[in-house]
């Protein structure tokens, strides 16, 4: 008995190593940009049996046990952020263990029995499932007009008098200089990598250390293997969206995230120095910067510095240091659209400002996505 | 059975103890590769020891840094980085360092090479805390 106990004790105590242990480097291995995994020149379709679903971020798995000669084997299916597929009216009960499925996809680099499923059908239907579509509201067809507090100046959030509502669906994904016209994905993943060059005026190490990341398929972001936040514009650039929420009385706006941590940012208004305050900000450099906001004219104009280097400050990797500067621009040219504009200066990685932009679309009456990082692999 | 049940919960600290230390010792640093605090040795420098620790930041056009700062307060004169191979020279004190970036994406990267000066030759390695 005594031996029963010791021995159930070793195993549960095991069982613990084992848990922290995997708990403290499963984010090392949690990644959105798929390309670090799956090689998107290299297809394969399978045929098989589910036998589980693992509804969790970052991205789903469905496990398939497909037929190998005389055998069966397991396969890996890894789709989309539940988040996203919820939003598009599937869940965790979409697939049932027992269902026949037929996946297209492409396969993990390693070779191991994995692939992201870009395709799932129900094999006796042919129904499509965990499908994920644009579901960006659709804009009236005339545009409605800027919302306002009572003082004329335009609202960022939602209509004074009500509540909710997010900015969503950026028109870019990722930082390019205004003018430049070439491929990427929504990760910043670009189509040809001879055209880095063209991204931004970067100086020699810092588009060599782009090239490098690009070449490494945006498996290094720190984002999604450390959950860094998503500072400088790049918090504006994800389809989880954001919410402006103007604080007047303490002449501040928060910026509330949903990616990332789902952490925040605060832009003062009240013509402070951008200088650490002992009492609050003075940790220095900071992942979001000092910012101080000042209406001009239907713009609101920020400036921000004092960032750190410990994030990547945009989808696709390129780099900043901590002699980073930005001026943004948000002009909420009708209730439905925010137009940004960003000014990076950076005189430790770029030859001279440039400038990128981008329109987010108002999506009313809805709340923040509850998405955070550290539930990656948890 | 008591020393047992310590040793392995002792064994189940240890492991989350060194997964914290490499969880926490991977404080990033997206910018300028070179810039920040290195710890390593120099092998064989019969005139500074082994051990060398190299301090470098970056100002948007050189790098400019120290070795063994606190003891030896050895400026760096000197520093190129060819971002195409990513080798690095450095040049501080009579000393020449000839060493290349590796691991470039790894908050813990590190610089191996070789060293001379006037403490003699040999190899180099340090790596970025």
């Amino acid at each position: 008995m005594t031996v029963m106990k010791y021995s159930r004790i070793k195993t549960y105590i095991n069982v613990l190593m084992t848990y922290f242990a995997l708990a403290s480097i499963g984010s090392v291995f949690a990644h959105h940009p798929i390309y670090g995994k799956f090689d998107p020149d290299e297809s394969i379709q399978i045929n098989g049996i589910v036998t589980k679903v693992d509804w969790r971020s970052p991205h789903i798995h469905v496990f398939v046990n497909v037929a190998s000669g005389s055998d069966v084997v397991n396969w890996a299916v890894e789709m989309e952020n539940p988040y996203i597929l919820l939003a598009n009216n599937w869940d965790d009960t979409s697939l049932q263990p027992g269902d026949a499925i037929a996946v297209s996809g492409i396969r993990a680099r390693n070779g191991s029995r994995q692939l992201w499923g870009e395709d799932v059908r129900l094999a006796d239907t042919g129904r499509a499932v965990y499908t994920v579509g644009d579901t960006e509201p659709q804009k009236p067809l005339a545009a409605r007009p800027v919302p306002r507090w009572p003082d004329g100046t335009p609202a960022l959030g939602a209509e004074p008098g009500s509540t909710g509502g997010v900015w969503s669906y950026p028109t870019s994904k990722a930082l390019v200089e205004d003018g430049v016209d070439l491929a990427m994905d929504d990760y910043g993943q670009l189509a040809n990598i001879a055209d880095a060059s063209k991204v931004a005026p970067m100086q020699d190490w810092a588009l060599a250390r782009y090239v490098h990341r690009q070449e490494r398929f945006l498996q290094d972001d720190p984002m999604y293997l450390d959950c860094k936040p998503p500072g400088g514009p790049r918090q504006y650039q994800s389809d989880l969206g954001f919410q402006l929420i103007e604080d007047r009385k303490s002449a501040r706006i928060f910026v509330l995230l949903g990616s990332g941590n789902r952490n925040y940012r605060i832009i003062y208004l009240d013509d402070r120095d951008q200088v650490g305050r002992v009492t609050g900000d003075d940790d220095n450099p900071l992942f979001y910067g000092r910012s101080v906001g000042a209406w001009e004219g239907d713009t609101l104009v920020v400036n921000t510095t004092g960032f750190n280097e410990g994030f990547w400050f945009t989808n696709g990797g390129l780099p900043h240091t901590n002699l980073l500067s930005m001026v943004e621009k948000f002009t909420r040219v009708s209730q439905d659209t925010m137009q940004y504009e960003v000014t990076i200066n950076d005189p430790g990685a770029y030859t001279r400002p440039w400038t990128a932009s981008w329109e987010l679309s108002w999506v009313g009456g809805q709340e923040l996505p509850y998405s955070l990082c550290q539930h990656n692999r948890q | 059975m008591f020393q047992r049940i310590c040793s392995v919960l002792l064994k189940g600290a240890s492991l989350v103890a060194v997964s914290y230390f490499f969880s926490a010792a991977t404080n990033a640093q997206e910018g300028h590769p070179l810039k920040g605090s290195w710890i390593g040795e120099w092998s064989g420098n019969s005139d500074l020891g082994e051990f060398v620790l190299v301090v470098m930041d970056w100002d948007g056009s050189a790098v400019s840094g120290m070795i063994n700062p606190g003891t030896d307060n050895m400026g760096i004169e000197n520093v190129d980085l060819n971002p195409e191979d990513w080798s690095v020279t450095i040049e501080s004190g009579g000393y020449t360092i000839e060493a290349v970036i590796e691991n470039l994406e790894l908050p813990s990267r590190a610089l191996v090479g070789t060293w001379r000066g006037p403490g003699g030759e040999g190899n180099f390695e340090i790596v970025r805390q």
